[in-house]
């Protein structure tokens, strides 16, 4: 990616990118705003790999945004990422317990309230899965990950997994399905 | 009815719109009608979605990651270290406003730690000024001559030529004292006779004696003094009053002979307390109304014994004086080195003639016994 390049990209068009799952946009959003939040962990008794960590976890803040769009936007694209940044490296300073959880600003600030308890409950839903899925083992695991988040049709499934037919794949996907459900509603409607 | 695992491959096939016509009219129909199946498909859904949010952000993850590995850290560092120089330029005291965010938790406290302080240490020096005032209530009877110089020289104008000398440097503070044997020892109080060049004596007729301090005792608050050489003091053969350092009751009735001004002052009244100003035992509290003069005067009991000797009052309250027990004027006696005593001990007597007179005549025989001590300073 070249300088000249970069500069021609608005902040709207890079959202846009984000959408569609573009990996050029979302390489220059990353490398756009990146600085700024390396500066504000830094400044605030922080590493580069926290700083990585934190502005990895704001784009998916963003990404989930924008992607069940639920984005609304009333500030600069750069304010509301550091915004989000220095909420969630606060929650983190707060869980190692240092004193004096005021950070050094640089940036002006936008209220991100909402979206992060969205995150919170979207980061809450995704541990669960996640755990449920550890516990629930192979083949099951990637059975279920193929059907349901890629996408392959059940024919796909048979021939990938060596079924005898069809019926006997549904029979298994369903039987791996019941299980994780127990799993996951276990926990999820406690909460 | 339709079984369980043929209406799951449905749910699925609903999820992903590839239900045919029929198949989706039959299957909404079937959510309609059964909620258990309705809830079913409910729960599926939000599994399936709950899934579909896992891989998304696992995937995005990966991405981030493999961009990420991709970067030229050193750029973004130096582009993160300029993020900081364009900020102070552009925010003017952006420095002291940072400062002031980060460190406003401890100059809170800090702030509500210099209060307590300073609150803390007036309430600690208002305190300790009241208990200050108080002992400063307790103020000694003497009397200050200079402010009556003028009514003092009216009064001694007639005297005989001893007199007229005085006159020309009267005394600079009076008050009283009382013999405490016939042949010349007088007690008065310390307060009275401190920094004296000289002091004298005058009785109620008006003669002035020289006297010299035998003794003061800082601590009682009393001083003897001797009659100095002076031909012209009579020796009384016997004291009309005895000295009684027994315990004396509450309520009992006394009165007292002074020199509050230039003639003798009786008082009377009775006795309120054992002990004297903040507790102490060293004295008695009465009920006599004094005044600047009173000090060092005797303080009688009803058959006319001495029990004590006046040596100051509480300012704050009316009525309350303090008179020093005679067991203590006993010990400060005993106290004396002999030789300070040049030829006798002195000679105390315990016995009373006054038991069965009336009060007028009581007094006509004490006030023989007492009289004003003046003392003359240098003036400074």
């Amino acid at each position: 990616m070249t300088e000249s390049n970069r500069l021609h990209v608005s902040d709207d068009q890079l959202l846009a990118g984000l959408a569609n799952g573009s990996d050029e946009m979302l390489e220059e959003l990353y490398r756009r705003y990146f600085p700024m939040v390396l500066h504000l962990i830094q400044n605030n008794s922080g590493s580069e790999d926290d700083a990585k960590d934190i502005y990895q976890e704001t784009l998916i803040v963003l990404y989930e945004k924008v992607t069940s769009d639920s984005l609304e936007l009333h500030c600069q694209l750069k304010t509301y990422l550091y915004s989000v940044s220095r909420r969630l490296w606060l929650k983190q300073l707060s869980k190692r317990s240092r004193n004096g959880h005021s950070l050094i600003d640089t940036e002006d600030l936008a209220d991100v309230d909402n979206d992060l308890v969205d995150h919170e409950a979207r980061d809450r839903q995704f541990d669960l899965m996640a755990d449920s899925l550890d516990r629930l083992g192979e083949p099951c695991r990637t059975l279920l990950e193929d059907f349901y988040i890629r996408h392959l049709s059940m024919q796909d499934l048979t021939e990938k997994f060596g079924y005898t037919n069809a019926d006997n794949a549904k029979t298994q996907k369903y039987k791996c399905l019941m299980r994780l459900k127990r799993l996951f509603f276990s926990v999820f409607k406690e909460e | 009815m339709i079984d369980h695992q043929k209406f799951t491959d449905w749910i699925d096939k609903w999820l992903r719109n590839e239900l045919t016509e029929t198949e989706r009219l039959e299957f909404e129909t079937l959510r309609r009608s059964d909620p258990v199946l309705a809830q079913r498909a409910l729960e599926q859904q939000q599994l399936a979605k709950a899934l579909k949010n896992y891989g998304q952000r696992t995937d995005f993850r990966s991405r981030l990651n493999r961009i990420h590995a991709r970067l030229d850290m050193d750029a973004v560092r130096d582009e993160a270290s300029q993020v900081s120089k364009v900020r102070k330029l552009h925010r003017n005291g952006g420095t002291i406003r940072q400062l002031w965010q980060t460190y406003r938790p401890i100059l809170a406290v800090a702030a509500s730690v210099a209060l307590i302080t300073t609150f803390g240490t007036l309430m600690l020096v208002r305190q300790y000024q009241s208990s200050h005032k108080q002992q400063e209530q307790y103020s000694m009877m003497r009397r200050d001559l200079q402010a009556i110089r003028r009514s003092q020289n009216a009064i001694l104008q007639d005297l005989n030529a001893r007199e007229r000398a005085l006159q020309i440097n009267p005394g600079q503070v009076a008050g009283s004292g009382f013999l405490l044997s016939p042949d010349g020892y007088l007690v008065t109080n310390t307060h009275i006779i401190q920094d004296a060049d000289s002091v004298y004596i005058q009785s109620t007729h008006g003669d002035i004696y020289k006297a010299k301090v035998v003794y003061a005792d800082r601590k009682y608050d009393l001083a003897i003094l001797q009659v100095h050489e002076d031909s012209a003091f009579r020796v009384k053969t016997v004291l009309p009053y005895g000295f009684e350092a027994g315990p004396t009751d509450l309520g009992e009735r006394v009165f007292t002979l002074g020199f509050p001004r230039e003639e003798i002052v009786y008082g009377e009244g009775y006795l309120s307390s054992q002990t004297g100003y903040r507790g102490d035992s060293t004295a008695f509290q009465v009920a006599i109304s004094v005044n600047p003069g009173n000090s060092g005067g005797p303080l009688l009991d009803e058959k006319g014994n001495v029990i004590g000797i006046i040596s100051g009052k509480q300012t704050s309250s009316e009525g309350a004086t303090f008179a020093i027990k005679t067991d203590y004027l006993f010990r400060a006696i005993s106290a004396i080195p002999t030789d300070s005593l040049k030829n006798s001990s002195i000679r105390m007597s315990r016995k009373n003639g006054l038991a069965k007179l009336a009060r007028k005549d009581q007094i006509k025989k004490i006030q023989e016994s007492v009289y004003m001590v003046k003392v003359f300073k240098h003036e400074k």
